[in-house]
C-alpha cells in the first residue's frame, strides 16, 4: 500500500484493488503520514470551512460584533448612571434618612440608640440641613445647602475618604504620571508641585473634626468643608485628581481687582442662615458667621460637590437656634424685676418655664451588609413608631408625615430616576430593535450563502445527510456568527466602556465636541462600569438573533429540492 | 454487443438471476412541470437489479436516463398520480397534463370526453423487499446513505473539503458525532485504503480545485463506496472525462465490482460503455425500448 511519505507514483490505469466483500469487516493499519480527519460530523467540519473560506459570513460577525458592542455601551452608560447614582448616595448619607426639615426633631440621641440597637443597623447619626447664602472668598455669594455633621457622620457614610485634602500614598487609577499634588515629592524638583506632607495631615485632621485650634490659644474654632466643586478655586484635572489654582481674582471696594491665593483652605467663607422656632416659624432675620476653610469635600456627586458645605452640627444649631434653649414663658413681664443672682442677675427677663430639647432635621441610617435598603426602611418606621410613642406629642408622627418621613435615597430621588429608567429603557429598547436589523441583515447573507451552496445542499442530500442535518448545519453556522460576533462585540464594547472617559476627552481636545456635561448628568466622569449581567444579556440575545437570522434559510436548505440542487448552476 | 461470457472484466459467476432482485421497479412515471405544461419524463419503465450485476442504462439525452436513476436511488419520487394523455381530434397532437380548450398548434377542438384525467399510479420500487414509496423521509435518507453509492457525472465534491474529508463524507452522515468518533480509526484507515486504491495516496490533503477530473472522479467513487453499499448508482462517471482516463475510471470501477461483488446501474450514453455491462437497458421517450444481456 503506497505510503503518503512516498514520491507519486504515475498513475496506470490498473489500480491495486484491496479485495474486500462486502459486509466484511477489517480494521487495517492506517498508512503512516496520514494527517488525521478530525473527529466532527460534517456540520462542524463545514461549519469551520465555510466560515474560514468565505467573506460573507464575516461581514455577518461584524455585523453582530458591531450591534452588540452598540447595545452593551449604551445601556453600560446608561444604566451605569443610575447604579453610580445610587451607590453614591448610599456612601453620602447612608441607606435610610429620618427627615423633618426646617423646624426638626428633638431627642434625636434617643432614636440613634434605638437604632443603633437593632441587628440590621451599622450606625446611626444626626445631621441638620438648610439652606443658606455662602459669600465666597472671591466676594461672590451662593445659595448653597448648609449641612451640620459631627463626628459620628463617619459612620453612615465615607466621609473619612471623602475629605480630599489629605496625605495619599497611591495616585488616582488613571493619574499615571503621579502628578496629584497629595502625592508624597519624588525629590526637590518634584517638591515645588507638592502640597507638604505635613500641612495635608494637618488639614486632613482639621476636616474630620470640621475646625481647627486657633495656634495661639488653642482653643478650637469651627470651620467649613465645602464640596471641592463648590469654591472653584480647585480645577478637576483629566486624571482624576484636583490642582488648586494658582490664584483667582477678588473685585476690591473700589471696584479694581486683586489676586489671591487659589488653595481653599486658605480663605473663609461666610454663611447665613434663617433660624426656625420648632413649629418652623422664623425667629430672625438671618444669622451670620464667617468661618475658615478647614479643608474641602468630594464625593463624586457634582450636584453635591458643587452646591454643599458641611460644618459642624453643634455650631449649626446655635446659628439655627436648634440647640438646647431655656422656654419662657408668656406673662407679662416687670421691666424692673430682678431675677438671679451673681453674674447670672438679668433685669426684665421672662421667666424660665422649661427646657427645649435640641433638634436636627435628619437622621442617616446605614444598613449592615447584606441588608437592603428598603429591607432597612421598614425596620426603621418600626423602631420610629416606637421613638414617637415615647415622646409622644413632642416629636412627630408618621401619620402627620404621611409616609415621606422615612426615605431611602433611591426613594427621594424616585422622580429623577423613574426618568432615567424610563430614558434607559427606550435607548435600550430602540437599539434592540437595531439587533433585530442585524438578524435580518444575517438573514439575507444567509439566505444569499444558501443559494451559493445549493449544489452542496444536494450533494449532502444525495449521501444521505437528513433535512434536519441539512437545517442544523445552517443554524450551527448561524450560532457560530452569533458567538463569534457577540464574543468580539463584548470586546469591543467592554473596551470602550472602559476607556470612554479619555475617548470623551480626545473628542473635546481633537474635535472640539464635549458631550457630557457634570451639571446635567451629576458626575463629573461617564460611568464606565460593565456589569456581568447586562453584559450576559447582550450577548445571548445577538447568539439568538444571529440563530433567527439563520433559521429560514436553514430551512430553505433543508427542504430543497436534491434533484434540483444538483443541478443548479 | 459482446456477450458477457466473452469480456474479460465481468463475472457472471456473481450474478443469481434467479434469486429476487436486489433492486427492482416497476410501471415508474414521472413528469416534471415547467410553468403550466408537463413534461413526462418516464412514461412506464420497469427495471431489475440483481445482487451483483451490471446494468448499464441507455439512451439519447433526454430519454429519462438520470431520472430513472434518481428514483431508484430515493433522491426523487415517483409520480403516484399518473396522467392520461389526451389528443387533438384535427391534429393528433398528445398532450399531457395539461387541459386546453382549443389545440395549442392547430387550433382544433379538443375532445371533452378525453380531457385529461389522472389514475392512481401503481408501480413500485422496491429494495430487498421494502417498498421506498412507503418510506420515511428518514428512511429514505438512510437507504440513500447505506445501500446506495452515487457517483455523479460533475463529481460533485464539496470544494471546502479535502480528499479524505470528502471520501468520508457518508460515514459521517452515517453514524453521528459519538459514532464516528468511536470508529474514526476503522474509518480513516478504510478511506485511505479505498484511496489508495484509486492511485490517491499522495493526494489525501488536497482540495478537489487542486485535482484533475480523473483524480475528483475516483475520490467520488470512493465516497459513494466507503459505507458499503450494495448499490452502486453511475450517472454517466466518464461523461465528463477523456476518454483514456473515462477508460481508467470504468477499469477502477468494474475491478471493484469484480472483488466486491457490488451491483452496479450505469447510466451511459457510450456503447463501448454499455457493452461492458451484464446488461444493456435502452431507454426511447421514457419508455424501455429494448433489455439486451
Amino acid at each position: 500500500m503506497s505510503g503518503f511519505g512516498r514520491p507519486p507514483r504515475p498513475w496506470s490505469g490498473t489500480p491495486k484493488v484491496v479485495a474486500r466483500a462486502v459486509g466484511e469487516s477489517g480494521v487495517p493499519t492506517p498508512p503512516r503520514g496520514l494527517r488525521p480527519v478530525h473527529s466532527l460530523v460534517y456540520q462542524a467540519l463545514l461549519t469551520r470551512r465555510y466560515l474560514t473560506s468565505k467573506i460573507m459570513p464575516m461581514l455577518a460577525i461584524v455585523s453582530v460584533m458591531l450591534s452588540s458592542a452598540l447595545v452593551l455601551v449604551a445601556w453600560s452608560i446608561m444604566g451605569g448612571f443610575l447604579t453610580m447614582l445610587l451607590e453614591v448616595g448610599r456612601k453620602m448619607e447612608g441607606d435610610v434618612t429620618i427627615n423633618w426639615p426646617t423646624a426638626g426633631f428633638a431627642y434625636s440621641d434617643d432614636l440613634i440608640a434605638r437604632l443603633e440597637k437593632d441587628e440590621l443597623v451599622a450606625g446611626a447619626a444626626p445631621m441638620i440641613e438648610t439652606f443658606g447664602m455662602v459669600t465666597l472668598p472671591d466676594d461672590r455669594a451662593i445659595g448653597m445647602r448648609i449641612k451640620g455633621i459631627d463626628a459620628r457622620f463617619a459612620k453612615v457614610s465615607d466621609f473619612e475618604q471623602q475629605v480630599w485634602w489629605r496625605p495619599v500614598a497611591k495616585p488616582e487609577p488613571r493619574d499615571t504620571r503621579g502628578r496629584d499634588p497629595r502625592l508624597p515629592a519624588q525629590d526637590n524638583a518634584d517638591a515645588s508641585f507638592r502640597i507638604n506632607q505635613e500641612l495635608l495631615e494637618q488639614l486632613y485632621a482639621n476636616g474630620l473634626r470640621l475646625g481647627r485650634s486657633d495656634p495661639r490659644t488653642g482653643q478650637f474654632k469651627p470651620g467649613v468643608v465645602p464640596g471641592i466643586e463648590a469654591m472653584g478655586f480647585s480645577v478637576r484635572k483629566p486624571e482624576g485628581y484636583y490642582q488648586p489654582a494658582y490664584s483667582v481674582s477678588r473685585r476690591t471696594t473700589d471696584g479694581s481687582f486683586k489676586d489671591i491665593p487659589g488653595f481653599a483652605p486658605l480663605h473663609n467663607l461666610t454663611i447665613r442662615v434663617i433660624p426656625m422656632d420648632a413649629k418652623g416659624r422664623d425667629m430672625s432675620l438671618f444669622v451670620s458667621r464667617t468661618l475658615p476653610v478647614v479643608n474641602e469635600y468630594r464625593t463624586g456627586l457634582f450636584e453635591a460637590d458643587k452646591n454643599t458645605v458641611l460644618m459642624d452640627l453643634g455650631e449649626l444649631q446655635r446659628m439655627l437656634s436648634m440647640n438646647e434653649q431655656q422656654r419662657l414663658g408668656d406673662a407679662p413681664v416687670d421691666p424692673y424685676a430682678i431675677s438671679g443672682e451673681g453674674p447670672g442677675e438679668r433685669v426684665g427677663q421672662r421667666e424660665v418655664i422649661g427646657t427645649e430639647p435640641a433638634r436636627v432635621t435628619t437622621v442617616l441610617v446605614k444598613a449592615r451588609p447584606g441588608v437592603e435598603a428598603e429591607t432597612l426602611r421598614q425596620r426603621v418606621i418600626e423602631i420610629y413608631a416606637g421613638f414617637a410613642r415615647a415622646h409622644e406629642g413632642k416629636v412627630p408622627d408618621l401619620e402627620t408625615a404621611r409616609g415621606r418621613m422615612i426615605s431611602t435615597w433611591e426613594r427621594s430621588l424616585s422622580t429623577f430616576i423613574g426618568a432615567v429608567k424610563k430614558e434607559t429603557a427606550m435607548v435600550v429598547g430602540m437599539l434592540l430593535f437595531m439587533s433585530l436589523v442585524c438578524a435580518v441583515l444575517i438573514l439575507c447573507i444567509f439566505w444569499a450563502m444558501v443559494s451559493e451552496k445549493t449544489k452542496d445542499i444536494g450533494i449532502l442530500r444525495a449521501i444521505g445527510a437528513s433535512r434536519g442535518g441539512v437545517a442544523w448545519l445552517w443554524l450551527r453556522y448561524g450560532l457560530v456568527i452569533g458567538v463569534v460576533g457577540a464574543a468580539l462585540g463584548l470586546g469591543l464594547g467592554s473596551t470602550i466602556v472602559w476607556n470612554i472617559n479619555p475617548i470623551h476627552e480626545w473628542m473635546g481636545e481633537q474635535l472640539g465636541i464635549s458631550i457630557w456635561d457634570p451639571s446635567v448628568y451629576y458626575f463629573p466622569t461617564i460611568p464606565n462600569i460593565v456589569e456581568s449581567r447586562k453584559a450576559t444579556l447582550v450577548v445571548v440575545s445577538a447568539i439568538v438573533c444571529a440563530v433567527l437570522g439563520a433559521l429560514i434559510p436553514a430551512l430553505k436548505a433543508a427542504f430543497m429540492d436534491p434533484v434540483r440542487a444538483l443541478r443548479f448552476e | 454487443m459482446t456477450s458477457l461470457d466473452t469480456h474479460p472484466m465481468t463475472n457472471t459467476s456473481q450474478v443469481d438471476l434467479s434469486s429476487s432482485p436486489l433492486l427492482e421497479a416497476s410501471n415508474l412515471h414521472k413528469t416534471y412541470r415547467l410553468g403550466r405544461v408537463g413534461v413526462p419524463v418516464l412514461r412506464g419503465v420497469d427495471i431489475q437489479v440483481h445482487a451483483g450485476e451490471w446494468v448499464a442504462i441507455l439512451g439519447a439525452s433526454g430519454s429519462g436516463k438520470s431520472t430513472l436513476l434518481h428514483l431508484l436511488g430515493g433522491l426523487d419520487r415517483p409520480d403516484t398520480q399518473i396522467s392520461l394523455p389526451i389528443s387533438c381530434s384535427d391534429c393528433g397532437l398528445a398532450m399531457i397534463g395539461i387541459r386546453p380548450k382549443a389545440c395549442p398548434e392547430c387550433g382544433g377542438a379538443v375532445d371533452p370526453l378525453r380531457a385529461a384525467t389522472t389514475m392512481p399510479w401503481d408501480g413500485y420500487i422496491r429494495f430487498r423487499d421494502q417498498d421506498l414509496g412507503r418510506m420515511s423521509v428518514g428512511t429514505l435518507d438512510r437507504y440513500r446513505n447505506e445501500s446506495v453509492g452515487f457517483v455523479f457525472q460533475f463529481y460533485h465534491l464539496l470544494p471546502e473539503l479535502n480528499v479524505v474529508e470528502n471520501a468520508l463524507l457518508p460515514a459521517m452522515a452515517r453514524y453521528g458525532r459519538l459514532g464516528f468518533f468511536l470508529r474514526r480509526q476503522e474509518l480513516r484507515a478504510k478511506a485511505a485504503e479505498l484511496l489508495a486504491s484509486f492511485g490517491l495516496s499522495h493526494r489525501l490533503t488536497h482540495r478537489p480545485a487542486e485535482l484533475s477530473g480523473g483524480e475528483r472522479q475516483r475520490v467520488a467513487i470512493a465516497r459513494a463506496l466507503i459505507n458499503d453499499p450494495p448499490v452502486v448508482l453511475a450517472d454517466e462517471p466518464t461523461g465528463n472525462l477523456d476518454r483514456k482516463t473515462g477508460q481508467a475510471i470504468l477499469d477502477a470501477m468494474v475491478q471493484h465490482r469484480a472483488s466486491t461483488g457490488r451491483a452496479m446501474v450505469m447510466v451511459t450514453h457510450d456503447q463501448d460503455v454499455a457493452a461492458r455491462a451484464d446488461r444493456v437497458i435502452r431507454l426511447e421517450d421514457g419508455r424501455v425500448a429494448a433489455s439486451d444481456t
